[in-house]
């Protein structure tokens, strides 16, 4: 028999049960508008056609970058003269540090909220075109919503995904470099190393500048468990990194890379395991910055705020940087560069066009940015800085050496979906084995490649 | 009527018109019978309606915010999700790969032993201090200010690098070291120490724990030491016999916090690996790894997955702890 008090318990219970599912199935279905489901759909009708990317240019721009301080400060000052030239345009900036700049991004997508403008970089950029997050933007430069005529196409090919579709226009191109204290190797009688030197002879020039080194200064950072290096080996030797999505390069040439560091490191003229373990990962604070070692690889464009943290702790000692090694492969120098997409989902393509077309062709808004992130693409307005007067002497040869890099005519490296977060993180990880493990280079190797290759394969 | 009273003549019934209700009687609220009965029913639709306004803020939130989005991650533990695409269900197949994956099982190992050596420290460390503190010493509230400080920091990004200069090859330690003619190391750097540098900065944040046994100790009866103390009893015995027996349910809770606390431990490692977990995976704590399946890999099913064998791992631990907490933990008010 039913209790007096059975049926208002059962309605309380039906009304919290009741509030439970709506609320489930209001979360669930939340998750439903994805990038790649709804996106397309709005952004088709502007995405192609001989009027790709055309139209009014107003409303408001939601761009996203990565950048902290003074890059924000340049950033924004460009969408400033953007909103002066276009009256009646809003520019809604968002930026946050790297790593958190593509968190956010993917949290972002995941609810069809990304911003109409994000900023890419080519080591990521797969990750988001395959899943149909941006816009090919190739039917938008056959429309001529977007112009690029002073970006040489080696550059721009570096915004394409692994479809050939263009998803991102290249406006800053960075390069790996290897950083020298100048002062310590003067010091230590072996100078700089000659334009065009190999692996071998870099290999050399560290041990010869150990034996005269003071006390507790290592020649080089150890670098085997530096993607960027390993990147530079392959290139010299004329191999690819990457092909359908696995690894292209043999078990042998990451053995030999892995030995050829090893080498050094046994031989006392690298930082130690450990010490590589506990170092900092901002580029300023980075051993060669500080002092405690000779030299390091490096962004090009880590050379300013490097120094800066030099002429603090070691006044008078001064950092310069050269070319990569190469071999008889070729150069082993690769661009890795930093540009604008248009997300999938913008409902504002004209404005995300017009904004794109200003960064790559405007002088004004050049000289402003001042290749903060990488040389800039465009090749009148890397001259026009070069014959600045004004520009600093450690920005002009950062934009020098970036001028001879881009000369030999860099390969081109196609990053598979996931690369930042399986390749590089496992490859640190897969050196240390070696170096504070004792697993020889090649077992290390082979595990290395067999647990990349199958994260790869379930992206 | 009383409580017991109530208990003894039916669980739950009440009466019509029973103003210390709160919830509504749905009968009173429909029942067209007597004048009396009209307005107690005004009265109590007006309480009922007051109280769910004032849980709703509550409810809206334990539903959307925690209860929705645990359901949500319950279902996408059994799919596969990049964030950018849809959900893909798959079964059991991410807590199968759990069993066969190389790092997982590593987290596991890392975030253990972490748990089996900081967890019985902070707490011994806690109690030994808050016993110190409980002598009336002067200038107390200066000393539990100063102890309590570094665990209200102690999980913060600048202590976490803090520690960093502390344990490098180069920090503090190191430099105290070599004044006592020992040569140091990286503590940070090396992967056998590196847990351990871990273990004692959640160690040097003992404050939270101290409070609660500091509280605890000012609550012993000092007759009863009074009396121990005529009975010749030495200072090793009020300790086990009086001071410990009578800690125990402050034991209990902290030791149910500090371990699901440590069983979360997540930003000193992030911060001194600079996310990896590193050097060789020494400092994977489970929490962090997860975050890298989930945010760096985008793998959203399997570190949902995660999170859920946690939950019912801390759940069996909880379990277990109030399972047995009737044979060691002694309430005062028991006979």
């Amino acid at each position: 028999m039913m209790s007096p008090h059975t049926r208002p318990r059962r309605r309380a219970l039906g009304l919290v049960a009741g509030a439970a599912t709506f609320t489930l199935v209001l979360t669930a279905c939340s998750g439903g508008t994805r990038v790649g489901e709804t996106t397309q759909e709005s952004a088709a009708p502007e995405a192609s056609g001989a009027e790709a990317g055309l139209g009014d240019v107003e409303g408001t721009l939601r761009i996203a970058y990565w950048g902290s301080g003074p890059r924000v400060d340049l950033t924004n000052g460009v969408s400033d003269l953007f909103v002066a030239e276009n009256p009646g345009v809003t520019v809604e900036p968002e930026s946050a540090d790297f790593a958190a700049y593509f968190e956010r991004l993917n949290v972002q997508g995941s609810s069809g909220n990304l911003p109409c403008v994000p900023q890419m970089q080519g080591r990521q950029l797969a990750s988001y075109a395959t899943q149909g997050a941006l816009m090919d933007l190739d039917p938008l430069i056959e429309s001529g919503a977007i112009t690029v005529p002073d970006i040489p196409e080696e550059v721009i090919d570096t915004g394409r995904g692994p479809d050939g579709g263009l998803y991102f226009i290249p406006y800053g191109a960075a390069y790996d470099a290897v950083e020298i204290n100048a002062t310590l190797a003067e010091q230590a009688g072996v100078g700089l190393p000659e334009e065009g030197y190999t692996w071998e002879d870099f290999g050399e020039y560290i041990t010869e500048a150990q034996g005269s080194l003071p006390e507790g200064i290592a020649a080089a950072n150890l670098g085997g468990g530096l993607p960027n290096y390993f990147i530079a080996w392959t290139q010299a030797r004329g191999e690819e990194m990457f092909e359908d999505d696995q690894i292209a390069f043999s078990e042998e040439t990451l053995a030999e890379f892995w030995t050829f560091w090893e080498d050094l490191r046994n031989a006392g003229a690298t930082s130690t395991a450990q010490q590589r373990a506990e170092e900092p990962p901002q580029t300023e604070q980075r051993y060669v910055a500080q002092g405690k070692v000779m030299l390091d690889s490096v962004p090009g464009n880590a050379l300013t705020p490097g120094q800066a943290t030099l002429s603090g702790l070691a006044p008078g000692q001064e950092l310069t940087t050269v070319a990569m090694p190469s071999g008889e492969g070729g150069s082993g120098n690769v661009l890795f560069t930093s540009g604008w997409a248009i997300s999938a989902n913008c409902d504002n393509v004209p404005t995300a066009a017009a904004f794109i077309d200003f960064w790559a062709n405007n002088d004004e808004a050049a000289a402003l940015f001042a290749s903060n992130n990488g040389g800039v693409t465009n090749t009148r307005h890397l001259q026009q800085q070069l014959d600045n007067p004004e520009l600093p002497a450690l920005k002009k040869h950062e934009l020098e050496l970036y001028q001879q890099v881009i000369e030999a005519k860099p390969p081109t490296v196609s990053y598979p979906a996931g690369y930042q977060a399986n390749f590089e993180t496992a490859f640190n990880r897969a050196y240390e084995t070696v170096s504070l493990g004792g697993t020889s280079p090649e077992d290390a190797a082979a595990a290395f490649i067999a647990e990349v290759n199958a994260a790869f394969g379930a992206q | 009527m009383t409580t017991k009273d109530s208990r003894l003549t039916g669980a739950g019934v009440r009466r019509r018109g029973d103003r210390t209700s709160v919830l509504p009687d749905v009968d009173d609220l429909t029942d067209p019978g007597s004048s009396h009965g009209r307005r107690a029913s005004g009265q109590a639709r007006r309480e009922a309606l007051a109280a769910y306004g004032f849980l709703t803020p509550w409810l809206a939130g334990m539903l959307l915010l925690t209860l929705g989005p645990m359901a949500y991650s319950l279902y996408l533990s059994f799919t596969r999700y990049n964030l950018l695409t849809p959900p893909e269900w798959q079964g059991l197949a991410n807590y199968q790969r759990m069993l066969v994956d190389p790092r997982f099982k590593a987290s596991v190992g890392v975030t253990l032993e972490y748990v089996a050596v900081a967890v019985p420290l902070i707490l011994i460390v806690s109690m030994l201090v808050a016993m110190v503190l409980n002598q009336g010493i002067r200038f107390l509230p200066f000393y539990r200010a100063s102890f309590y400080l570094p665990s209200l920091v102690g999980a913060s990004v600048a202590i976490s690098m803090l520690w960093r200069t502390m344990f490098g090859g180069d920090g503090v330690f190191n430099a105290f070291l070599a004044r006592l003619g020992i040569e140091g190391q990286s503590w940070i750097g090396n992967p056998d120490t590196a847990l351990y540098s871990l273990v004692a900065l959640s160690v040097w944040t003992f404050g939270a724990p101290m409070i609660i046994f500091l509280a605890g100790l000012r609550q012993v009866p000092k007759e009863l030491y009074e009396a121990a103390m005529v009975d010749g009893a030495g200072p090793l015995r009020r300790f086990f016999s009086i001071t410990l027996p009578t800690l125990t349910p402050l034991i209990f809770f902290n030791v149910l916090l500090t371990t699901v606390n440590a069983f979360q431990a997540f930003t000193p490692a992030y911060v001194i690996s600079n996310g990896n977990g590193g050097p060789l995976d020494s400092t994977l704590f489970y929490t962090l790894y997860l975050y890298q399946r989930g945010f760096t890999q985008l793998e959203m099913g399997y570190a949902s997955a995660m999170a859920w064998a946690l939950t019912v791992v801390l759940g069996l631990f909880t379990a277990f702890m109030f399972a047995t907490a009737r044979f060691w933990v002694y309430y005062g008010d028991e006979r």
